[in-house]
């Protein structure tokens, strides 16, 4: 297998005016290959979004890069898509065309832009909603829409920055799984960042531990459970045996991120 | 009594427009007694002989002359400051060095009572239609300046870095997030400055012209025509309403989202 995706050295430091710059990331090193599917977890502050932003081409990284199919990236760029840990719809469009958003700005007709949308509105399970705005919906449904427009633009790298995080327990799992059946369908590859360690070991193929800050790869996690899964799995003793290892692992990094403030 | 409270708190178009006719109704009639009891016609008429003067005044052709005086000269120049104000604030919002040198001097001006200087432009440009559009252009564009460039900078972050993350261009952004979210916050600019014009044209015809609502009302009361007086202070409170409303729909309209 190849690495579709290669993270190389990666560090960031944020300049503050008159204080002294912050150290986000230091020496990040990736690699994940098509059609996979990597979580990182991580303490608050440990620079997961930072990392991402990078990845989408966002923000450029002080140290290191990042490689696409082992092209160098600088910017954002087609085969890559984000979706954003706040709410980022654009509250004056209605859901199919928040979802077509990104197929309009890169040209394409509308009466194709809202025909792809609307296939991706329909698998995110948000028919008949097509012409609400997203005051109107729930958070749940928001985030759907959110996942619908980055999916829409056909990237072949998924970037998730704690996508399900201001939702409740159970429309998280449902969200879950319903994340797991629209990756085995589209064969994308998909970073993940998640607080929540059964989020990551539930959909993932490794789980990237990352070190509070400055944020560093702390351990990589395989997660050899069958596929596809249920959310029954959930009860078995080897998911509850990895998500406590990597409680273990990432309690210490907790306890210091807190204690540093 | 209570079915008709909430009728009125509704937010239908009706309930609406009965709250504006349930508002002028109780003015009218405190108005009228106010009028019953203050019998010094000098001072105050009774709301029939306004309508009455009101009606003189529209039969004899001389509301139309006026009418086209003020509208004329208010309308244009309200929509070129509101293209001006809104240039000037796309240009202080997209330049930190024109909104660090030009900021100052534009709160400078926006705080000098420009009203204040209506006779300085009528000895400038004389009598008729060029005084009275200065001087309306001059104290209805602050508003827009304002607001554009306060909307423009307000942009939510995220939906800017949604937008450049789908490679968006500079433009783009401009058009499909920047300029819609600071659209509703023009228009509230636009509002205040529509009622700033109208106070901007009465005072420019008070000072120079031989036409229109502000001359009107100079010359009814230099001859102690009370009624006539109030008519057309009457009609210039109904244009203002007018466009008041207008314009607030119109933002309700442009930002459905801000209600909940
Ligand atoms: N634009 C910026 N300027 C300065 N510092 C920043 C900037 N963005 C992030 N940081 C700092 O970098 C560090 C990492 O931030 P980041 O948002 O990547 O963390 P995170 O792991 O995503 O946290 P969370 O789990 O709370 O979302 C934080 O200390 C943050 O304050
Ligand atoms: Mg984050």
């Amino acid at each position: 297998m190849t690495a579709l995706l290669r993270v190389e050295g990666v560090s960031k430091l944020f300049d503050r005016k008159g204080k002294p710059s912050v150290e986000a990331l230091r020496d990040i090193n990736l690699s994940i290959n098509e059609g996979e599917f990597v979580s990182i977890v991580g303490a608050s502050g440990s620079g997961k979004s930072t990392l991402l932003r990078i990845i989408d081409g966002l923000l450029a990284p002080t140290k290191g890069e990042v490689l696409v199919d082992g092209q160098r990236v600088t910017r954002p760029g087609r085969d890559r898509a984000m979706v954003f840990q706040q709410d980022s719809l654009l509250p004056w469009k209605s859901v199919i065309e928040n979802v077509a958003y990104g197929l309009t700005l890169a040209g394409r007709p509308w009466a194709e832009a809202s025909a792809v949308a609307q296939r991706f509105v329909t698998m995110t399970g948000l028919a008949g909603f097509e012409s609400h705005y997203p005051h109107q919906l729930s958070g749940g449904m928001r985030q759907r829409v959110n996942v619908a427009r980055a999916l829409a633009v056909d990237p072949r790298i998924l970037l998730l920055d704690e996508p399900f995080a201001a939702l409740d327990a159970q429309t998280r799992e449902i969200m879950q799984s319903e994340l797991l059946s629209i990756w085995r369908e589209s064969r994308k590859t998909v970073l993940l960042i998640t607080h929540q360690i059964d989020e990551a070991v539930f959909l993932s193929d490794r789980v990237i531990v990352f070190s509070a800050r400055p944020g560093s790869v702390r351990q990589e996690v395989k997660v050899d459970l069958p596929r596809p899964r249920e959310l029954t799995l959930k009860r078995d003793p080897r998911f509850v045996r990895l998500v406590d290892d990597i409680w273990q692992l990432i309690e210490a990094e907790v306890r210091q991120g807190l204690k540093a403030g | 009594m209570k079915g008709i409270i909430e009728f009125l708190e509704q937010e239908t178009r009706l309930a609406s427009f009965m709250r504006i006719v349930f508002s002028i109704l109780c003015v009218l009639v405190i108005w009228q007694l106010v009028a019953t009891v203050v019998t010094n016609r000098l001072l105050l008429v009774p709301p029939a002989d306004v309508a009455v003067a009101l009606w003189k005044e529209t039969l004899d052709g001389s509301m139309w002359t006026n009418a086209v005086a003020t509208v004329t000269a208010v309308v244009t120049s309200f929509i070129v400051s509101v293209i001006i104000g809104i240039a000037i604030g796309l240009g202080l919002a997209s330049s930190r060095l024109l909104s660090l040198m030009g900021g100052p001097a534009l709160s400078a001006l926006n705080s000098v009572p420009i009203i204040a200087l209506a006779p300085l432009f009528v000895a400038w440009l004389g009598l008729g239609f060029a005084s009275k559009f200065v001087l309306v252009l001059l104290v209805a564009v602050f508003p827009v300046v304002v607001t554009t460039e306060a909307g423009l900078r307000a942009t939510d972050k995220p939906l800017i870095e949604a937008a450049r993350s789908f490679n968006a261009t500079p433009w783009q952004i401009f058009t499909t997030v920047t300029f819609p979210y600071a659209l509703p916050f023009i228009v509230s600019g636009i509002r205040v400055s529509w009622a700033r014009a109208l106070v901007g044209i009465v005072v420019a015809e008070f000072f120079g012209s031989f036409a229109g609502f502000g001359f009107a009302i100079l010359s009814a009361s230099q001859t102690f025509d009370t009624a006539r007086v109030l008519g057309y202070v009457f009609v210039l409170g109904a244009m203002g309403l007018l466009g008041s409303v207008a314009f607030a729909t119109l933002e309700r309209r442009l930002a459905p989202w801000r209600q909940e």
